[in-house]
């Protein structure tokens, strides 16, 4: 009796306080922000982001920073656009959605007027839905979701998670004909499940395909590693720690020969403490927009430069980084467009007004020269978005191991 | 050929759960209450092996087994003891309170990104057309060795049938003279024991740890410990070879992303159709 009168105060209580926070929300967010002008303080452009700065998924959040940073820095060196300077701000989500509401008041009451979104996708899809409610440009580097550009102001640097899929299909039709072909997915993870999907879906009807799925929480990939083993190449659309541990436990028993092929969710798989890659014989490489040992072009200079200013080993770079360093430089280049075609703006332009001049180079005919995709004869990559908000690059298929079977 | 070594695979991760659900049932059946912490005992086995990893494998082995006897002690003597004759409430809360304290720990001291740890690479052997890796067959053997080396212990010894009489009856065996704070110390020691080479089999089976990695197996293990009858030994056994099998089967299967609900789904049918669990013994309330 006792511990159910316990339990319905206990209701009760967390009721009242989750109407009274649900208020106060509520009233922030629904308060007419759209025709306030934040910025009008404004010195230098702000350009702001909502990413992990602690917690797990930190190693991203803290390359976007580093990388972003080091773009403002270099245009404001050279003296910005015509003399106007910009300056960047960066919120901590912790790979919370719950923690975006905030950041994205406090960034956008402190004077934001352009946005990066956020570094991982699902704050991102909380961010998303604020930014299209007060029209704030969102130009995310990493939130790779096929929802995030669901609105005209929100366009990706990555790839979106359907696009992986579309390119990686592409390439086996292209170079794994006739061979047997495995995947190994994350059944309860939209990132892995949507390239999954839409891979099999371009895949050519002549490959014979097995398929294994695992959970979060699982690491014990025993069976399906039996399930796989006799495959020639098995792509795996998941991040590096499982894979890494499917690599592990199947050094044995998969085709010493096999090729794993992964997407940008494999960057980093060379760098797992403990884990040494050439322990295993076969070949592991992935398909993504950049490749962090990259020793030409434009990718090389910026590793060199990121490198120089950063402490490698504590707070390495990664491609989340490197699209962080080419959304800023894409923006400066879209302000530079909108100023040429004679659009006019200062420090204290909008956020609103900011969002209509980019959105209208963005979805134009705007082609950028980045470090991520495939690099052209000069270096850089041809960088350009669908008016739908989805980037358009080459992407790099990236070797990490060679295969080591005799 | 398949088969085959899916069964063994499901053999050897079933000795892994046994091992773990021994460790539940025997707390649960001498000291009444459900140990959830147990679950991050084995989380803390690994950790302790990666600290001691660098002298020696064999020396690491030893120190786990011994740091984890002594956590579960402490863990008792600290977080149990205090509560015996409390609301079972507020001891499963408590249980509740020391895994996450456990997992906390561990995620402030070793960060919460996964961490290889590589006891031995023990390769593996071919026999006809069937491979096997060697951690395979020393997780199986040694986990039957060891439960066997239970039973004989619980019926043959005077600490194991002091255990026994705990169970059955706390006030009477206090009584006959039996120390029950030293049985439960006893029996949380052994317990933990089981839990920490629990984790190292699982190495052999997964080579990395993080700080929430022994929730699952606990959560698993328990269930196994429900399946078999909780409180009894081979029950303990049964439940856990039971569940490392279907959930090796299952996995090879197309049902293979709905393995943890099959695995619940049975718990449930044996709860339904005989709710003592499969060799639990029926108790007679007292009126």
């Amino acid at each position: 009796m006792k511990a159910k009168r316990f339990f319905g105060k206990l209701a009760a209580l967390t009721l009242t306080v989750a109407v009274t926070v649900g208020c106060v929300f509520g009233l922030a967010s629904c308060g007419g922000k759209k025709n306030v002008n934040y910025a009008e303080n404004n010195t230098t452009i702000k350009i702001g982001v909502s990413g992990p700065l602690t917690g797990g998924a930190a190693v991203y959040g803290v390359a976007v920073k580093n990388s972003a940073q080091l773009a403002i820095n270099e245009i404001n060196e050279k003296g910005g656009l015509d003399g106007i300077l910009f300056e960047f701000v960066m919120t901590d989500d912790e790979h919370d959605p719950n923690l975006v509401a905030a950041n994205y008041a406090n960034m956008l009451e402190g004077g934001m007027q352009i946005s990066l979104g956020t570094v991982t996708t699902a704050p991102g899809l909380e961010f998303k839905e604020f930014s299209h409610d007060d029209n704030v440009f969102v130009l995310t580097p990493s939130a790779s979701g096929d929802n995030i550009p669901e609105y005209d102001n929100a366009f990706q640097m990555c790839f979106a998670d359907s696009n992986q899929g579309t390119a990686s299909a592409k390439f086996f039709n292209e170079n794994y004909q006739g061979k047997k072909v495995g995947i190994f997915f994350k059944s309860d993870d939209e990132y892995s499940t949507g390239i999954k999907d839409k891979f099999l879906q371009e895949l050519s009807s002549s490959f014979t395909v097995e398929e294994a799925s695992f959970k979060e929480q699982e690491s014990d990939f025993r069976t399906q590693i039996q399930t796989l083993k006799d495959c020639d190449v098995i792509f795996m659309p998941i991040y590096y720690t499982p894979a890494s541990q499917f690599m592990f436990q199947g050094k044995n028993t998969v085709k010493s020969t096999a090729i794993y092929y992964g997407c940008d969710g494999l960057d980093g798989i060379d760098a797992i403490d403990g884990f040494d890659i050439n322990s295993i014989t076969q070949e592991v490489s992935y398909l993504s927009h950049f490749n962090s040992g990259a020793t030409t072009g434009a990718a090389a200079e910026f590793i060199d430069k990121y490198n120089a200013a950063y402490d490698e080993a504590a707070e390495p770079l990664n491609q989340f980084g490197a699209a962080a360093y080419d959304c800023v430089y894409a923006i400066y280049e879209a302000l530079k467009v909108a100023k040429a075609a004679g659009k006019e703006f200062s420090v204290t332009t909008s956020a609103s007004d900011f969002c209509d001049i980019l959105t209208e180079v963005f979805a134009g005919d705007f082609v950028f020269k980045g470090v991520t995709g495939a690099p052209e004869s000069d270096g850089y990559s041809r960088i350009s978005w669908t008016a739908q908000g989805f980037v358009n690059k080459e992407a790099v298929k990236y070797v990490v191991k060679e295969c080591t079977a005799e | 050929m398949d088969f085959i070594i899916t069964l063994v695979n499901g053999l050897s991760l079933g000795g892994v759960y046994a091992m773990i659900a021994l460790g539940y049932t025997m707390v649960y059946g001498i000291a009444k209450l459900l140990n959830f912490a147990h679950g991050d005992v084995i989380m803390v086995s690994g950790y302790a092996i990666l600290v001691f990893l660098s002298f020696d494998p064999i020396l690491a082995i030893i120190c786990a087994t011994l740091f984890c006897m002594l956590l579960g002690i402490a863990m008792e003597r600290v977080a149990y003891r205090p509560l015996r004759g409390a609301s079972p409430l507020a001891v499963l809360i408590t249980a509740i309170g020391v895994s996450y304290l456990l997992q906390s720990l561990a995620q402030i001291i070793f960060g919460a990104a996964d961490r290889y740890v590589i006891v031995a690479d023990l390769g593996s052997i071919t026999l006809g057309e069937v491979k096997i890796d060697v951690g395979t067959i020393i997780t199986l053997g040694a986990s039957l060795v060891i439960m066997m080396a239970l039973s004989l212990f619980v019926k043959f010894t005077r600490t194991g049938r002091a255990m026994v009489a705990v169970s059955e009856d706390r006030d009477a065996a206090r009584l006959m003279g039996i120390n029950i704070n030293r049985i439960i110390t006893i029996t949380f020691a052994i317990g933990s024991a089981l839990a920490a080479l629990a984790g190292l089999f699982s190495l052999f089976r997964v080579p990395t740890i993080m700080p929430t990695y022994g929730a699952m197996p606990g959560i698993k293990a328990f269930v196994a410990a429900v399946i078999g009858g909780i409180g009894s030994i081979p029950g303990a056994m049964l439940g856990g070879i039971l569940l490392g099998v279907v959930e090796c089967i299952c996995n090879s299967t197309p049902l293979a992303p709905y393995t943890i609900a099959i695995e619940f789904a049975i718990l449930i049918v044996i709860l339904l159709v005989k709710p003592t669990g499969i060799l639990g013994k029926k108790r007679r309330e007292k009126v």
